[in-house]
């Protein structure tokens, strides 16, 4: 824990300012209020804010903005702390923004498919407002709690991956408030005041805020493509002994692209919950399960992609692979199938056994390297005694995809937590050099990411946080740069 | 009597399980359709995420054991208060932290008190009325019958069981006792009971109060002086006045009873022959042996209220406490079959002419009427202010009743009516099971 500022004239001016912004309840220095927003899930060293505050509307949000930066003050943009790479633990102290009373969903459009949404809008609140339209978004294995908006302008991953892409290809239009305090908007919304529906063929300038992790401006409304619920669930599961043959299996049906979600788990992660510390997998047990989540609109076309799952089924096993059709474990099912999910939300079963610590190597990364990736993983993660939980997800096609290990971690042992935290980083190296990515890195993440980097990129990437953020007050210090 | 209270640094091991998923927040129901709703009462109105939910309270927790949180912070020790104990987070969360969130906060809470700071000022008064009167209404003994004047007025006087032998103790609380706006529900238990012939007796002045508001507000010493003593009392009624059941009408004398009292080492033996239940059970026994004539016609329009205290606060925690299934302190499972869900609202319905109608949010995610864990004396104003938001929900129902079976919920939802000027009116479920019945 880094140490208590001093309640000092300096900070006291602050609060006022702050209190004379959002109102004297919702702004505050109290070390009781900073301490609960210190500490994440993740293996990342906790630390204070100095200040809290929450804001309800987008002028405050911009007054806010306005002050931090003529103060040069930094600001934390947080939603419900959920993401597990310490994204919201301030580096540097400053101003944390806690954006949950900005909880309105802007709007509904049935006919075109997209809703607006405020950053505090969860996906157990979304969820429950798009069904009343037989409408679904990809929700993630994150807690209904979790926000909407935040996942997907940090790449978040969610259950329509296989057919959609990520969550940040589902936004279509943005509101945002710059670190000095300027609202932009991106998309059609910046052309026309309601008008949602597409970044494209705009410049697509919402890249400038996706990716970020919060350092380039607050959202502050998030257009999103919605989709029918087609009504007839067929969810294929199958088994294999081994990874090489389960690649072979994912990469085949994905090329027809009938799944929704098209995803293999490790033994580890396929329990409820996982491990803690490692367990060797039973020798009469597959290593690896997939589930392939597919939805039709009539059973003649769930039959006509039962024929084509059955087609690939038939010639993996002609190729001589390991790979049998069968039960995937039951709670596990309903945690991926069941979503937002309470099972996996809540990380019963990612950390339930170790105890209240979690974080991953969390990574898009090429499809054709996953066998090897995952191998030098397990390795990794079993010289740790950490269970290798890994996660293999399609997204949109067959060239890439997420590869992620969840690893649960005993956060009260600070032994156990930075055992965790060198095992993820370790892997983490493997897959850089392999060409993965991560995704919602921390910051020892970020440098390793930086030290592979073109420096063009680099560069690049430095001018675009300079144009944006001047004084360097989003959210200091997350990219490494 | 030893009592066996667990201290916060007993319960280090479960706050260190929470992982601040803040799965805790809200009522989410997958359904389908699914449904997210709103759970925390502290989280609703003050929105911090320390002030929300067993996530919250876990980040408090950790302050304090690692030195970082005092209570000589004043706000501190305020935000410690400003908690219904309603245990709706504890419903979400799923993992090993689940069985223990209500006694993490009671234990800091205890902390507070042991340290000299806690609890708050206007709950301080509470306490030292328990010391000085037995209840922490500030009433003096003698007012404590003050709710059976219509009987002897009507010349049906309750019977002392101090004198006179009888099967059942009507055990009245002191809510129903001493706040006249709730005084509806022991004159309401006691008009049925007269009705149906029950062989039934109270304490009168003699009773004492059950001790759950000291043990909500972490006074564990004046909670274990009057329970002991209650303890004591019910065995020497058992012994002398042949008392074989004691009946409740009020929700937090039946949880300190049936959950509380459990922590004395003694409790087995006390209480051997003698069952502990809440009227509405008592009630829905005769009902089921058809000894409950429901024939009048009651037209109300009804919605029901699940108090806490009834409902979550009973569930049962399947814990791997050695370790011998899954791992040590591990939890395993819930089960709600101590849970007064169904109860009441089979009786509600048996009853002619009553028209019914769910909230949104209701049994195990009930919504917290903002009256419990000494929030209505501590915080009245946000106690109340919550109850106005249970109120409105009630109101999107088209129901114009709120049935509850919990002195407490009665008083501080009466006041939230009040308060968002509805029409809505609050009634035990005595009262209704009374207006049912003949005589």
């Amino acid at each position: 824990m880094s140490e208590m500022p001093k309640q000092s004239k300096e900070s006291e001016g602050v609060v006022k300012a702050l209190q004379a912004i959002v109102g004297e309840k919702y702004a505050t220095a109290a070390t009781h209020i900073r301490y609960a927003y210190s500490y994440d899930m993740s293996f990342v060293t906790p630390k204070l804010p100095d200040y809290v505050v929450m804001a309800e509307t987008v002028e405050q949000i911009q007054q806010i903005m306005r002050f931090a930066n003529a103060e040069k003050i930094p600001v934390i943009p947080y939603t419900a702390g959920t993401n597990i790479g310490g994204l919201c633990i301030p580096e540097r102290g400053g101003i944390l923004l806690d954006l949950k009373r900005m909880n309105k969903i802007v709007k509904i459009d049935p006919e075109s498919h997209y809703a607006v949404v405020e950053p505090g809008v969860s996906h157990g609140m979304l969820a429950e407002a798009l069904h009343k339209h037989n409408l679904r978004f990809g929700w993630p294995v994150g807690p209904p709690s979790a926000s909407v908006s935040s996942c997907a302008i940090s790449h978040g991953i969610g259950g329509l991956n296989a057919r959609y892409g990520l969550n940040s290809q589902e936004i279509t239009s943005m509101e945002v408030v710059l670190p000095t305090g300027e609202l932009v908007r991106v998309g059609s919304c910046a052309i026309v005041d309601d008008a949602w529906h597409s970044t494209l063929p705009l410049p697509k300038m919402d890249g400038l805020f996706k990716g970020w992790l919060g350092s380039t401006g607050v959202v502050t409304k998030l257009g999103l493509t919605v989709h029918p619920i087609p009504p007839v669930l067929k969810v294929f599961t199958v088994s294999c002994d081994n990874v090489e043959d389960m690649y072979s299996y994912m990469h085949n049906l994905a090329y027809y692209e009938i799944c929704d979600d098209l995803t293999a788990v490790s033994w580890w992660l396929a329990q409820v919950p996982i491990p803690y510390p490692y367990r060797p997998k039973p020798d009469d047990v597959p290593e690896m399960f997939s589930f392939a989540n597919t939805n039709s609109f009539t059973e003649k076309e769930k039959e006509a992609r039962e024929e084509i799952w059955q087609m690939v089924v038939d010639e993996e096993q002609k190729k001589g692979t390991s790979l049998k059709v069968t039960e995937y474990p039951e709670e596990a099912l309903r945690a991926r199938t069941q979503l937002p999910s309470q099972i996996v939300g809540s990380t019963k079963n990612y950390c339930k056994m170790a105890g209240a610590g979690i974080s991953w190597p969390g990574t898009f990364t090429p499809a054709n390297k996953w066998a090897p990736v995952y191998n030098e993983w397990k390795r990794i993660l079993i010289e740790h005694n950490l269970s290798p939980s890994v996660r293999m997800s399609m997204y949109r096609g067959v060239h890439y995809g997420m590869l992620r290990a969840m690893i649960p971690f005993n956060k009260q042992s600070q032994e156990e937590t930075e055992n965790a935290r060198k095992a993820i980083v370790e892997c983490l190296k493997v897959d850089l050099d392999n060409g993965g990515i991560p995704y919602k890195p921390p910051v020892d993440f970020a440098i390793e990411i930086n030290k592979r980097a073109h420096p063009g990129y680099l560069e690049l990437m430095k001018r675009i946080k300079q144009m944006l953020d001047p004084n360097d007050i989003m959210n200091p210090g997350k990219l490494g740069i | 009597m030893e009592w066996n209270i667990p201290s916060l640094k007993d319960l280090e091991h479960y706050f260190w399980r929470c992982t601040a998923c803040g799965t805790c927040r809200s009522a989410y129901e997958f359904g389908p359709p699914p449904t997210a709703r709103p759970i925390c009462p502290a989280g609703t109105e003050f929105g911090f995420e320390g002030f929300y939910s067993s996530k919250g309270k876990a980040a408090f927790a950790r302050g304090i054991t690692d030195g970082t949180l005092t209570f000589d912070d004043p706000e501190f020790l305020e935000a410690i208060y400003k908690c219904t104990v309603c245990a709706g987070c504890q419903n979400q969360c799923q993992i090993d932290f689940k069985p223990h969130i209500p006694e993490v906060i009671e234990a800091m809470r205890r902390e507070a008190v042991a340290s000299g700071k806690g609890p708050m000022p206007l709950q301080q008064n509470l306490v030292q009325s328990m010391k000085n009167y037995n209840n922490p209404y500030q009433g003096p003994r003698r007012l404590r019958t003050d709710w059976t004047r219509p009987f002897k007025k009507a010349k049906t006087p309750i019977k002392d069981i101090n004198t006179q032998p009888a099967e059942v103790l009507f055990y009245v609380g002191c809510t129903g006792a001493f706040n006249k706006a709730a005084m509806s529900v022991p004159q309401a238990t006691a008009r049925i009971f007269q009705k149906l012939g029950i062989d039934f007796g109270i304490l009168g002045e003699n009773e004492v109060c059950c001790g759950s508001t000291a043990m909500r507000v972490g006074d564990a010493n004046e909670f274990k002086r009057v329970a002991t003593s209650n303890l004591e009392t019910f065995q020497k009624l058992h012994k002398e006045k042949g008392v074989k059941t004691i009946v409740t009408s009020c929700a937090g004398c039946y949880r300190a009873i049936k959950k509380d009292y459990i922590l004395s080492s003694e409790y087995d033996e006390t209480m051997d022959g003698i069952q502990v239940v809440h009227t509405a059970q008592f009630l829905h026994q005769l009902y089921k042996e058809g000894k409950l004539p429901l024939t009048k016609e009651v037209p109300w329009k009804v919605t029901y209220h699940d108090p806490c205290h009834t409902g979550r606060h009973l569930n049962k925690f399947v814990v791997d406490h050695d370790g011998s299934t899954l791992w040590e302190g591990a939890y395993v499972d819930v089960d709600e079959s101590d849970c007064l869900y169904d109860i009441p609202r089979e009786l509600i319905q048996a009853v002619p002419g009553v028209q019914f109608q769910e909230m949104e949010r209701i049994r195990g995610n009930s919504f917290c009427c903002g009256g419990g864990g000494g929030v209505m004396t501590g915080f009245s104003d946000w106690s109340s202010k919550n109850a106005g938001l249970r109120i409105m929900e009630g109101l999107e129902t088209g129901m114009e009743k709120m049935v509850s079976i919990c002195p407490f919920c009665y008083f501080n939802l009466t006041e939230g009516s009040r308060r968002v000027g509805s029409n809505m009116t609050l009634h035990d479920l005595t009262e209704l099971i009374d207006a049912a019945l003949e005589g």
